[in-house]
């Protein structure tokens, strides 16, 4: 299959500040999650790929066109940035159709899309308000109807799903995979794995600028399961609890808190503790005030995966 | 899409923007100023003409021509890209299929417009409430349309200016202001060629007067040390001053990359 989109060797700096770091990658037809935490480089490989930043190092090019100073690229792409800036005084309407003059349709033509493009975000009933008066989750899907509304085969999401509501989400997520059914091609990045896990099975996880892994959703899953996580209990005798899970072969460590009330576990397999650890405190009679995973973010699986 | 089409989209898509701002109402007000200043100059004439009126017209060109076109000029030129970096609009524009350069010269344009629109109405209101008893005199209308013409070049020249230094300077306004405010105002009254390095000596240059003709009755304001340049070449001069300064900011904002503070 050919790219739709690629890099090559792609790297660009802020002043000092590595953004991304020489990044090769082919982008194929079908959805494909950028997944990192924030500052990881996805929004800098996207402003790349969109032409909207030079690279400093190396190459990116959608269809075997390079995108910096290439504007005839975007009749076939849509991108949808992740800040939450509009041109605040303009209707919802005014917006999206003021965006569509630039693709040379007729008046009516730029009418009907962007009518069509707010129904579909379901925006129909509120596109004579002023987007300035929109909630957080209606400026998201302003934003989206401004990038699909001239039909592109190539979405670029940045944090499409971003300050959306959980039913919001899940019309925004059915929508991107209609795209792919179409045989479209769509990049959308995010922070939540979950929001990647419900959008596409291929993902490309980033971090401090630099492709980590790549790979469907299992085999990610199954990095972050080798990811020993920490669990902190507060109990009434942490000491008594400990006991408990010392000859345990899911424990690979245990430490005190310093307020002598909190024991804290490290596990490759976290399930299977939690399985335990509700009986241990049965049987022990301790009375837990708090359990809680202080690395169990995105963050922590991927210092894990790059050995910080 | 070819360079002529969207130059003028993004002409309309920001001229219809541009009309609603809080930034276009404050500055309509300060060019009604002037007006105030006309009736308040009308009542204490008591309707007289002549060189009274000659002297407040004098006065609101000074207005005009080394203040508000200034200021227009500054606040609007600075933000063709400015405030596309700072709203962090940018990429609405930049991931269209439209060349960056018509991105510049579309907003010029619509700016240029809305100034325009914005001294035609303030001088128009001032210079005819101010010269009411003459209204039958067909050489009002002619000075008239002269003074607007010289604002309306004013305005092309600093904004070109202004719209440079906007996309070549991350903060443009101070340096805008020291330009505006200080070469523009101290350098008009250096003797010799010095004063032709200012766009407002190109200005004066066109008024409908000129130094020892007898005209600029009164005080003189805008006479004061002024070396005239020939009518024709400072229209070239303020045309090309236009022309040079738009293309700079073109080639800055095609090679230059903006990165906003997300």
């Amino acid at each position: 299959m050919t790219a739709v989109i690629s890099a090559s060797h792609l790297s660009k700096y802020y002043g000092n500040v590595l953004g991304l770091n020489d990044v090769s990658i082919e982008i194929e037809a079908g959805i494909t999650g950028l997944l990192g935490p924030n500052g990881a480089g996805k929004s800098t490989f996207m402003k790349l790929a969109t032409g909207q930043m030079k690279p400093d190092i190396g190459t990116v090019a959608i269809r075997g066109r390079r995108t910096w100073n290439a504007p005839e690229i975007f009749r076939s792409v849509g991108f949808c940035s992740e800040p939450d800036a509009f041109y605040e005084d303009m209707t919802g309407l005014e917006f999206v159709a003021g965006l569509l003059r630039f693709y040379g349709f007729s008046r009516k033509e730029i009418g009907d899309r962007a009518a069509r493009a707010l129904d579909i975000v379901g925006l129909t009933g509120d596109r004579d308000r002023l987007v300035r008066g929109y909630s957080r989750g209606m400026r998201q899907r302003v934003k989206f109807a401004q990038a699909i509304a001239h039909d592109p085969e190539i979405l670029i999401l940045d944090e499409p799903l971003s300050g959306l509501d959980s039913l919001g989400k899940r019309k925004l997520i059915k929508l991107i995979k209609g795209y792919r059914e179409e045989g479209r091609t769509v990049l959308v990045s995010s922070h939540v794995l979950p929001e990647i896990e419900a959008l596409t099975s291929r993902v490309v996880l980033v971090h401090q600028g630099r492709i980590l892994a790549e790979g469907d959703v299992p085999y990610i899953r199954e990095l972050i399961e080798a990811h020993p996580h920490q669990v902190s209990v507060r109990s009434s005798d942490p000491r008594r609890l400990a006991a408990r899970f010392v000859d345990d072969p899911a424990v690979l460590k245990m430490t005190f808190g310093g307020d002598g009330r909190t024991l804290v576990v490290e596990t490759r397999k976290r399930d299977d503790l939690f399985e335990r650890l509700a009986p241990a405190v049965l049987e022990a009679g301790i009375e837990v005030e708090e359990i809680s995973s202080p690395d169990d973010n995105l963050e922590a699986v991927f210092k894990y995966l790059v050995g910080a | 899409m070819r360079l002529g089409s969207a130059v003028r989209e993004t002409f309309g898509f920001f001229f219809t923007l541009g009309r609603r701002t809080g930034r276009t109402r404050t500055f309509a007000l300060l060019g009604l100023v002037p007006v105030a200043m006309a009736v308040a100059a009308r009542a204490i004439l008591h309707g007289r003409t002549g060189d009274l009126a000659a002297v407040s017209t004098e006065i609101l060109m000074v207005f005009f021509l080394q203040f508000y076109i200034v200021i227009l000029a500054l606040f609007h030129g600075t933000s063709i890209t400015a405030e596309e970096v700072e709203n962090r609009t940018l990429s609405y524009l930049l991931t269209r299929p439209i060349p960056k350069t018509a991105i510049v010269l579309g907003k010029f344009s619509a700016y240029a417009a809305l100034m325009s629109a914005m001294v035609a109405v303030g001088l128009g209101a001032s210079y005819f409430v101010l010269n009411a008893g003459r209204m039958g005199d067909a050489a009002l209308y002619a000075a008239f349309f002269r003074y607007l013409g010289v604002l309306g070049l004013g305005v092309l020249a600093y904004t070109a200016f202004f719209a440079f230094l906007g996309t070549a300077l991350k903060r443009a306004i101070i340096p805008g202001l020291a330009f505006g405010f200080g070469w523009e105002t101290a350098i008009q009254y250096f003797p010799g060629s010095t004063q032709r390095f200012s766009v407002v000596h190109y200005l004066k240059s066109l008024l409908p007067y000129r130094p020892g003709s007898g005209g600029g009755r009164g005080v003189a304001l805008l006479l004061f040390r002024l070396e005239p340049t020939s009518p024709a070449l400072a229209v070239l001069a303020l045309l090309a001053i236009t022309a040079v300064f738009l293309a700079l900011a073109c080639a800055v904002f095609r090679a230059k990359e903006y990165v906003s503070g997300d």
